[in-house]
């Protein structure tokens, strides 16, 4: 049976850039695809591309092409690569690429282009005024008008299918932007198995999705945000990202080399399964939906574990017609302020603070839009889920009081910070300390909804080093 | 028929994260017992009971017998998501352990014997 290796590169800005390096050198992969898109990066990205058009993409794709692509070089088997660090420049991306592979006296290379998933606003109205509605799919509302004049960006996250299209005229490198995390993957097992798009391989699809969530988070169902953290072993302090065995059925083997710490086990790739996936019966991705609670693990060695059918019902199901469209708009700045302060009676003394802090806000006439108070070292993860306060005798010995402001200008962000944030540590006892805190920051809210496939047509550029 | 008080993190491993608004919690179950007490004594009303003003929308839990784990959605649940948040876990990644610590009160005849 046909069987393709699938290593995970990256998935994220930044991310170990050893366990790239070591899936590439150990892994004897086929193909390897990186990810280095978060939800908002793409609207950084855009902000970058129009302010200077030879930016808008990650810079940290050339560094890390610097390391990797002399071990594409010197392997027999030239492994296919692909990334959506492209941005929203994949072109200059894919420029720079070339100019390092010529520095690197690599000699020839080809770099597949994919653009098209950034939308221009205009195209946004349009659609509007023809009727089509962008229903909010978070909260299920239609009232994107509401924020029409504080959009600032809109891009499609897009499949698999130039990413193939790129393979089949021999890229050896794919470069696109908003390519859906779950795609960078497919395109790897669609292309050498010879999955097509149509009814007979969507249960095979179906399971590529499956694994193509496993992978595209790196090192996270290789032992790292475990539950078995303290069995979990780094030997030389390098985590390990997954690798797929993935064969023509659909059927696939996990692990990961040997020369990693880390470890891929059934309880590790569970812990993944049940990550982010909300209905499991339609995990909803670009290129087809699969159905998770048809997947069944099985360890069948060290960090081996068997990915197959749970039962005889298909695990996948067509793609969907719509592909998810996120807009940012702009949505106020957000200040934050952490002081540690010193025992004993640290609960007493945080909240005097606290009432301090509300009673002067009121008194300088400030009105932030919202304001969030936490105790760092009790509740500021879990809120209202903390354990009930111990008595004054087995509190700890510091607390943490962090206090965050949402306001509608950076102006009335800063002054709920230093006003509010910064000052309110003289009101308590002797031995408080303070950070430095982070930057105020622009708030950049997302409108997630959908948009018709067809509304987007995408295109392939080939570019090449002879 | 007695009863014991548990935690979810006496019969289940967890792990959480975001899609907007929505935490999503996964409960993987230790065993066979521990997979049909979380089916039967994790319920919406008990998790918005217990997030309380975190919680500000509707909870939706799907059983998955593959994994012998249930999926959770949260819906309204961020504070407004990881980018408008004024949450230190700006993507929920410990909104399982709050789940964790939430207390079941279970009969001792159900229960496996390592609880």
């Amino acid at each position: 049976m046909k069987k393709v290796r699938v290593g995970a590169g990256a998935s994220g800005w930044p991310d170990f850039k050893d366990g790239a390096l070591d899936v590439a050198e150990n892994g004897d992969i086929d193909y390897i695809s990186f990810d280095h898109l978060a939800e908002l990066t793409m609207a950084i990205l855009q902000n970058q591309y129009a302010k200077d058009n030879t930016r808008g993409y990650i810079p940290e794709v050339v560094p890390l092409m610097k390391s990797l692509l002399p071990i594409w070089k010197k392997k027999d088997k030239h492994f296919k690569m692909c990334s959506n660090g492209g941005g929203a420049n994949p072109s200059g991306c894919a420029d720079a690429v070339l100019k390092l592979s010529q520095d690197l006296n690599l000699g020839g290379i080809k770099i597949g282009v994919i653009t098209g998933d950034t939308l221009p606003l205009t195209k946004i109205d349009e659609m509007a005024a023809k009727g089509w509605k962008f229903i909010n799919m978070d909260t299920g509302e239609d009232n994107l008008s509401q924020y029409r004049d504080r959009l600032l960006a809109a891009y499609v996250y897009i499949g698999a299918d130039k990413i193939i299209e790129a393979y089949e005229q021999d890229a050896d490198l794919v470069i696109g932007g908003r390519l859906s995390d779950n795609s960078l993957y497919i395109g790897n097992f669609m292309h050498p198995l010879g999955w097509k798009f149509t009814d007979e391989y969507w249960d095979q699809i179906g399971s590529g999705v499956c694994v193509g969530h496993l992978l595209e988070c790196s090192s996270w169902s290789a032992g790292t945000c475990s539950n078995l953290w303290e069995q979990i072993k780094y030997p030389k302090g390098n985590p390990g990202f997954p690798i797929a065995e993935m064969y023509e059925n659909g059927d696939a083997i996990v692990t990961k080399t040997e020369t990693s710490g880390g470890l891929v086990q059934s309880l590790t790739l569970k812990e993944h399964l049940v990550y982010e996936v909300h209905d499991p019966h339609n995990y909803i991705m670009p290129d087809g939906i699969c159905d998770l609670t048809q997947i069944k693990l099985e360890d069948i060695g060290p960090n081996k574990v068997k990915v197959t059918k749970w039962s005889d019902k298909p695990r996948g199901k067509p793609r969907p017609e719509n592909l998810k469209l996120c807009m940012a708009y702009n949505d106020g700045f957000i200040s934050e302020e952490l002081t540690i302060i010193s025992g004993p009676k640290v609960f007493k003394q945080a909240d005097k603070a606290y009432d301090f802090v509300v009673k002067r806000l009121d008194y300088l006439g400030l009105k932030p839009k919202e304001m969030l108070w936490s105790l760092v070292g009790w509740d500021s993860l879990t809120g209202p889920t903390a354990p009930p306060r111990p008595d004054e005798e087995h509190e700890p010995p510091e607390l943490g009081i962090r206090v965050a402001f949402k306001c509608d200008t950076k102006e009335e962000a800063r002054a709920c910070r230093t006003e509010c944030g910064h000052l309110c540590w003289g009101t308590l006892g002797v031995g408080a300390g303070f950070t430095n805190p982070p930057a105020i920051r622009p708030v950049f809210a997302l409108y997630p909804t959908l948009i018709p496939r067809e509304e987007v047509p995408l295109e392939l550029e080939i570019k090449e080093v002879k | 028929m007695a009863k014991k008080k548990i935690k979810v993190r006496d019969i289940a491993w967890y792990r959480s994260g975001d899609k907007g608004d929505i935490a999503n919690i996964g409960l993987m179950a230790k065993g066979d017992k521990e997979y049909e007490i979380l089916k039967e004594e994790v319920t919406p009303d008990r998790i918005k009971a217990h997030f309380k003003d975190w919680c500000k929308g509707d909870v939706v839990i799907y059983p998955m017998d593959n994994l012998q784990s249930i999926e959770i959605v949260m819906f309204k649940s961020l504070g407004g998501g990881a980018t408008k948040t004024l949450r230190v876990d700006q993507t929920g990644k410990a909104m399982c352990v709050g789940l964790s610590r939430m207390e079941l009160e279970v009969d001792e005849s159900v229960l496996p014997t390592t609880v």
